[in-house]
């Protein structure tokens, strides 16, 4: 019973884990939140199964191809849906216009994959009494996740553009950065990420267009939990989340632990706003 | 303009509406009973659009997942009238418990939005449409689980069939008259305000949370009666009927039909409601159809059909324009003398982290003066009016207004207090008149009550005359009162400078703060600001000026101080600043 | 034969209906019989309604070749519920009032019958459908609606018999999903267990989207299960469950609902052999016997086979029950013509009615009239042609 919640717990916590630093690395290069998050998730199961079940290929071949989608489909949604409406950031028309993107995709999925959810196929090739690689595949793809983002915002020039950006890009801009190819850039990484966390937690969440409403909410609640912006608390907030989630389930059911989740959701959005370790920021006047 | 929200019911405007009342009243002629299932359909659904309309459409809150409020209450309404947990209850009565509980969930839901950003009120919508539908299916002694339980019948006048028809049509008769005064309403100004320039809403006095709350409370009550229709229309309801593709449609056949608007999502809701039945074969694909138009809404026109249908914006304005503003009109427009005097600020400090961007500022605003407010970028002169217009807690010091000691405090209440302001860059409502916009300064002198507007109750019919005539009054004082009836967005730059010194002046300000109130203007526009900004001063108003053309501070300034590094350099008459070695050689650079 | 809903602007609906309305009733005798079906054709439990659609148009083909009902052709005019009650709320309106349907055929899912049903009770129209829950055949509230497939009740009583009286287990674990057919289904079943003597160590409902099944597994095995019994329309959820016994090497026999054994199930599963000791239920005349099918389903097959009608990729029974529904409602038009009461009168006296499906037999008192021991289970991996092999013991 416990190794059930700790393994499925932390590894679906990874998966939200990684929907989180998702909203945060588009959120970072643009101040917004963008529902393309779930529906990257979403993509990286359903176009995984698609390459390896439907058209055989093998899965490093069909990783490369689903990241390299995730990356486009992360430039399209900048230049459609972010870029026109970024003037007007008040009136939150991104949530719209990303919003209305990420249905088109997912209304697509459901029509050309099918509504039922599909099994996603075993990548690696282990003998059985092994721990399940449904369960770690998630977890190494939010450690490397992690250490690729340190490495590229600590030790690259673009990466500490991209921090410039985050944290003041007027200022940026003043200094003569390039901020729209770098927030294209950031968005390509985004998609990445996202179709990452999708290909890698399939097997536990299976191929399923549906997935796209479920990660948009549980890849969220750590970013709010541990503060917009913060990849540290997305990662801290998605693997707790997880755990808790998959606790409450193996101990009062699974519709008991969606309301917990819920519950918690709210009272610390009322109490503190700002995320349990995030501060408030931004600009107003 | 947008629609019909903003004017009065006139015979042009009113001309739909006689229209399609006239169809769904002769309806029922045709006897065609399926007709007449997706006809009461089409009106449920819109019982709960209008509601969702005013929090979407006006406040700007994305409540993608508005239909649980629908589930709850087709449920209570169920379930009371069944006698499952209580003695069957009388269905109109059950009806109106639906709308109870519906209202109770909706400021649940939308307690979130009250503090939080958009995106995640829209989170905590979706999360709660979730839920909804798996307690709906969990608690199987109330609802029945998945077998679901038996909607209500309701009894004589309004017994099944074309009985039921005009029940579901009166009701969306009332929820679209109710929601259609509260958009024409200074309430529905606000919420306008509050989505398109928010920190303007709040120095006008709007106070965000209360307002919402109120507007979360009639979207879930409309919400809940709706759902007491849905489940007597459907005859036996099921959580599957209650899916969420439905609330996203909800969701955008309203956006489609324009924000702000009432008929627009009329006719989204009604195409919403109608289309599938007769273009069976694009159904699979209708979710794809109404998110891409969506897209092309937002990207193209943000305005939806009733922008489309606009057509009094399209006529082309005078090219060669002139602002005249009229100070003789001022003291009209300004009426009483303001109340407070004299504000004074004694040793405000703001850190931001390790940055001091004030380090212990004193400065006096006095009525009937010009206080100019000068300094290098990054000297913190907009932060200082952000503090007194109450954005920013300051980290030390206080504020006091005549003496007494200003608690710490939001916006709104800074309004309340007359203290009125500009911005640097104008914060306007794109897509309403001018006049609406200067309208909402006055939001403060309103006196009808939220249930008054709702019904158009006589106070609320005064308040609206007010206003509009102070507001034209305004318009005229500051030369813009041509435009009145122009959408905003259409105004130049300098035009907009005037405007919103009208929207400030609507607050019959004893303290009026400008903010760069001359960037952008000619050199002609800024004579005549200055002379504006000097008569306003001469009505007893004390006028706080952050300006970088030196010429207009010297010429229309009693005092001036100067800031540097968040202190003060220099303060005194313009004459004492001029002459000012460190000023001269800092800043003048003369 | 088939009539689709063409695509109509608003206006052309209203100026056709009240043309429709203000013509003569006066029928010529070679006007076709309207009879309205309610399939969900898409949306998540569409692949019942496929299959009975095949039966029920070939049935229409028949007969309309053979000169129709006295001389007057079927019109089966189709209306997609989409799985959607709504949807199916609307189309009991048109197929009621506008098109005057003589007999509505379905809803096929239990969702939109328990919405349709009693509009169409209050319409009048005769109404013959294959749901299985229990609540939709009631002869005081609804006295036109008649059952052409076993209750929920009897299902479950073929299963609950085959746990407890073939395969002599006695600890069961009953699981469903949080659909109507679910929850009902669970409902219904625990007691009746309980009252044959079982040990109900787990029963729950679980939400079908859930990824995660292994918790509630566990559960079961720790409370001792010796047989699972799950019950919902679900492949991916049903999958899901033959997937974690698997997974975890319990070898528990998996007893309960038809989609167990459909093809959809059988593409989720990770392993092929985690088909294996899974019991679905069935219906005896549509089973195999030492490789045979008994011989009015044999004759049946040859009948598609001829009509070149899939049936390899849906289920032999959903095809027949098609069938025969269609069947069913042409005898009584032929016989006693199309007045509602006529129709509802010549099937209360229908007894021991043949069919592929199954025997049928009604009266005044039971809209139900599917017989007991029809009722089986069959091992779902010998699935061939849409058929099975009956579970061994019987």
């Amino acid at each position: 019973m416990l190794e059930s919640i700790v393994s499925y717990g932390l590894a679906v916590g990874a998966v939200y884990a990684l929907i989180g630093i998702t909203y945060n690395v588009m959120y970072s290069a643009s101040r917004v939140f963008s529902f393309t998050a779930g529906m990257l998730g979403m993509l990286g199961g359903v176009l995984g199964a698609v390459f390896i079940s439907r058209m055989g290929m093998n899965a490093a071949l069909a990783l490369v191809l689903v990241l390299a989608c995730g990356a486009v489909l992360g430039m399209v949604t900048e230049v459609v849906t972010v870029r026109p409406v970024l003037k007007s950031i008040e009136q939150h028309l991104y949530v719209l216009s990303t919003l209305a993107f990420a249905l088109m995709v997912q209304q697509v999925t459901a029509i050309e994959f099918g509504t039922e959810a599909q099994p996603f196929p075993v990548l690696v090739p282990l003998e059985a009494g092994l721990p399940g690689q449904k369960f770690w595949l998630p977890l190494l793809a939010c450690a490397v996740t992690i250490l690729g983002l340190e490495l590229l915002y600590r030790r690259t020039l673009i990466g500490r553009a991209f921090l410039a950006i985050a944290e003041d890009s007027y200022a940026a801009r003043a200094l003569g950065l390039p901020e729209t190819r770098l927030r294209l850039a950031c968005y390509a990484i985004a998609g990445v990420i996202g179709a990452l966390a999708g290909f890698t937690g399939a097997q536990m969440l299976l191929a399923y267009f549906g997935n796209q409403a479920i990660l948009n909410f549980y890849g969220f609640v750590p970013v709010a939990l541990g503060g917009m912006g913060s990849n540290r608390g997305a990662v801290v907030g998605g693997l707790a989340l997880g755990l808790f989630q998959q606790a409450a389930a193996v101990l009062f059911g699974g519709l008991h632990a969606a309301i917990a989740v819920f519950v918690v959701f709210i009272v610390v959005l009322l109490l503190r706003p700002e995320g349990l370790a995030g501060a408030m920021t931004g600009r107003r006047v | 303009m947008n629609g019909v929200a903003w004017l009065p019911p006139r015979l042009a405007g009113s001309m739909p509406w006689l229209a399609l009342g006239l169809v769904a009243l002769l309806l029922p002629l045709f006897d065609d009973a399926y007709i007449g299932v997706i006809a009461q359909r089409a009106f449920i659904y819109w019982i709960l659009s209008a509601g969702l309309n005013l929090l979407v459409g006006f406040a700007g809150q994305i409540a993608i997942g508005w239909v649980p409020m629908l589930t709850l209450g087709a449920y209570t309404t169920a379930v009371l009238t069944a006698g499952t947990v209580t003695e069957p209850w009388n269905p109109y009565l059950a009806l109106a418990a639906g709308g109870v509980v519906g209202a109770v969930f909706g400021v649940i839901v939308g307690l979130p939005a009250l503090r939080l950003r958009t995106f995640y009120f829209a989170m905590t919508t979706l999360g709660f449409a979730t839920i909804t539908t798996q307690v709906a299916l969990a608690w199987k002694s109330v609802t029945g689980g998945g077998v679901g339980t038996p909607g209500p019948v309701f009894p004589w006048p309004f017994e099944p069939g074309w009985g039921f028809y005009y029940l579901c049509f009166l009701l969306a008769a009332l929820a679209t008259w109710m929601t259609a005064n509260i958009g024409a309403s200074r309430y529905g100004r606000a919420l306008i305000a509050l989505r398109d320039a928010e920190v303007a809403a709040e120095a006008s006095g709007i106070a965000k949370p209360r307002l919402l709350v109120l507007i979360f409370l009639l979207a879930g009550a409309l919400g809940g009666v709706a759902g007491g229709l849905f489940a007597s229309l459907q005859s036996y309801i099921t959580p599957d009927a209650f899916t969420f593709e439905m609330s996203v449609l909800f969701f955008i056949a309203i956006l489609i039909g324009g924000r702000g608007s009432i008929l627009g999502p009329v006719l989204g809701t009604i195409i919403l409601t109608a289309l599938p039945e007769f273009a069976a074969p694009l159904v699979q694909w209708s979710t794809f159809l109404y998110a891409a138009l969506l897209l092309l809404i937002v990207l193209l026109i943000p305005g939806g059909l009733a922008a489309l249908l606009d057509f009094s914006n399209r006529r082309p304005l005078a090219k060669h324009r002139e602002i005249l503003p009229r100070p003789g009109l001022l003291r009209e427009v300004l009426g009483r003398s303001p109340t407070a005097q004299h504000l004074e600020l004694r040793g405000i400090a703001l850190h931001f982290g390790g940055v001091r961007a004030i380090d212990g500022l004193d400065l006096d605003i006095k009525g009937g003066e010009v206080h100019g407010l000068i300094g290098p970028n990054g000297s913190g002169k907009t932060t200082t009016l952000n503090v007194i217009s109450g954005y920013y807690r300051p980290t030390a010091g206080a504020l006091s207004l005549d003496g007494a000691i200003l608690a710490t405090e939001a916006p709104p209440r800074r309004a309340a207090h007359r203290i009125a302001r500009t911005f640097q860059t104008p914060r306007l409502i794109g897509d309403v008149s001018v006049l609406a916009n200067v309208m909402i300064g006055g939001t403060l002198d309103g006196r009808a009550s939220f249930v008054e507007a709702l019904l158009t109750l006589p106070r609320h019919r005064q308040d609206e005359v007010a206003l509009r005539r102070a507001a034209r009054q305004a318009l005229a004082a500051v030369g813009l009162e041509a435009l009145a009836e122009v959408r905003a967005d259409r105004l130049q730059h300098s035009e907009l400078r005037f405007m919103e010194i009208a929207r400030a002046l609507m607050l019959h300000p004893a303290f009026l703060l400008l903010d760069e109130p001359a960037a952008g203007l000619s050199a002609e526009e800024i004579r005549r600001l200055g002379a504006l900004i000097k008569a306003i001063s001469r009505e007893g108003v004390a006028v706080l000026l952050v300006e970088h053309h030196a010429d207009l501070i010297f010429d229309i300034c009693d005092r001036v101080t100067v800031l540097n590094l968040g202190k003060v350099l220099a303060a005194g008459t313009p004459a004492e600043i001029r002459s000012h070695r460190e000023v001269v050689s800092a800043y003048l650079g003369a | 034969m088939v009539k689709r809903r063409q695509i109509l602007s608003g206006s052309a609906v209203g100026i056709a209906s009240l043309a429709s309305g203000l013509a003569s009733p006066a029928l010529a005798a070679n006007d076709p019989i309207k009879i309205g079906y309610l399939p969900a054709l898409t949306g998540p439990s569409s692949s019942t309604g496929i299959g009975i659609t095949r039966g029920t148009e070939l049935a229409v083909a028949e007969i309309n070749a053979g000169g129709g009902i006295n001389g007057r052709p079927i019109e089966l005019i189709i209306r997609d519920t989409q799985s959607d009650p709504t949807k199916a709320v609307n189309a009991v309106a048109e197929l009621t009032q506008r098109q005057r349907a003589s007999i509505i055929w379905g809803p096929l899912n239990s969702g939109e019958a328990l919405a349709a049903t009693p509009l169409i009770a209050r319409n009048n129209v005769p109404m013959l459908h294959p749901c299985w829950v229990d609540e939709l055949i009631d002869v005081k509230k609804y006295p036109m609606s008649f059952r052409n497939a076993p209750t929920n009740t009897q299902v479950g009583g073929g299963a609950n018999h085959y746990v407890m009286d073939v395969l002599k287990l006695k600890k069961v674990a009953v699981i469903s999903d949080t659909t109507g057919y679910g929850t009902a289904s669970v409902n219904t079943y625990v007691p009746m267990l309980r009252a044959k003597g079982a040990e109900v160590v787990y029963s729950n409902h679980v939400d079908a989207a859930n990824p995660d099944l292994r918790p509630e597994l566990m559960r079961m095995q720790a409370a001792g299960a010796e047989v699972i019994m799950p019950w919902s329309v679900n492949a991916g959820f049903l999958s899901r469950i033959l997937n974690t016994r698997g997974a975890m090497g319990w070898d528990v026999p998996v007893v309960g609902q038809t989609t167990l054994g459909s093809g959809q199930t059988r593409a989720l599963l990770e392993k092929p052999e985690f088909w294996n000791k899974v019991y679905s239920n069935n219906f005896r005349n549509c089973c195999y016997v030492d490789g045979r099918l008994p011989a009015s389903a044999a004759d049946y097959v040859e009948r598609l086979k001829r009509a070149r009608i899939q049936f390899g990729d849906t289920l032999l029974w959903w095809v027949a029950n098609g069938w025969d529904g269609m069947h069913i409602m042409a005898e009584a038009l032929k016989v006693a013509g199309t007045r509602a009461q006529d129709v509802v009168a010549y099937w209360q006296q229908v007894s021991r009615r043949p069919g592929v499906y199954g025997t049928i037999t009604w009266n005044a008192e039971q809209h139900n009239g599917f017989l007991d021991d029809e009722v089986v289970m069959c091992e779902v991996n010998s699935l061939r042609d849409g058929a099975f092999n009956l579970a061994p013991g019987y």
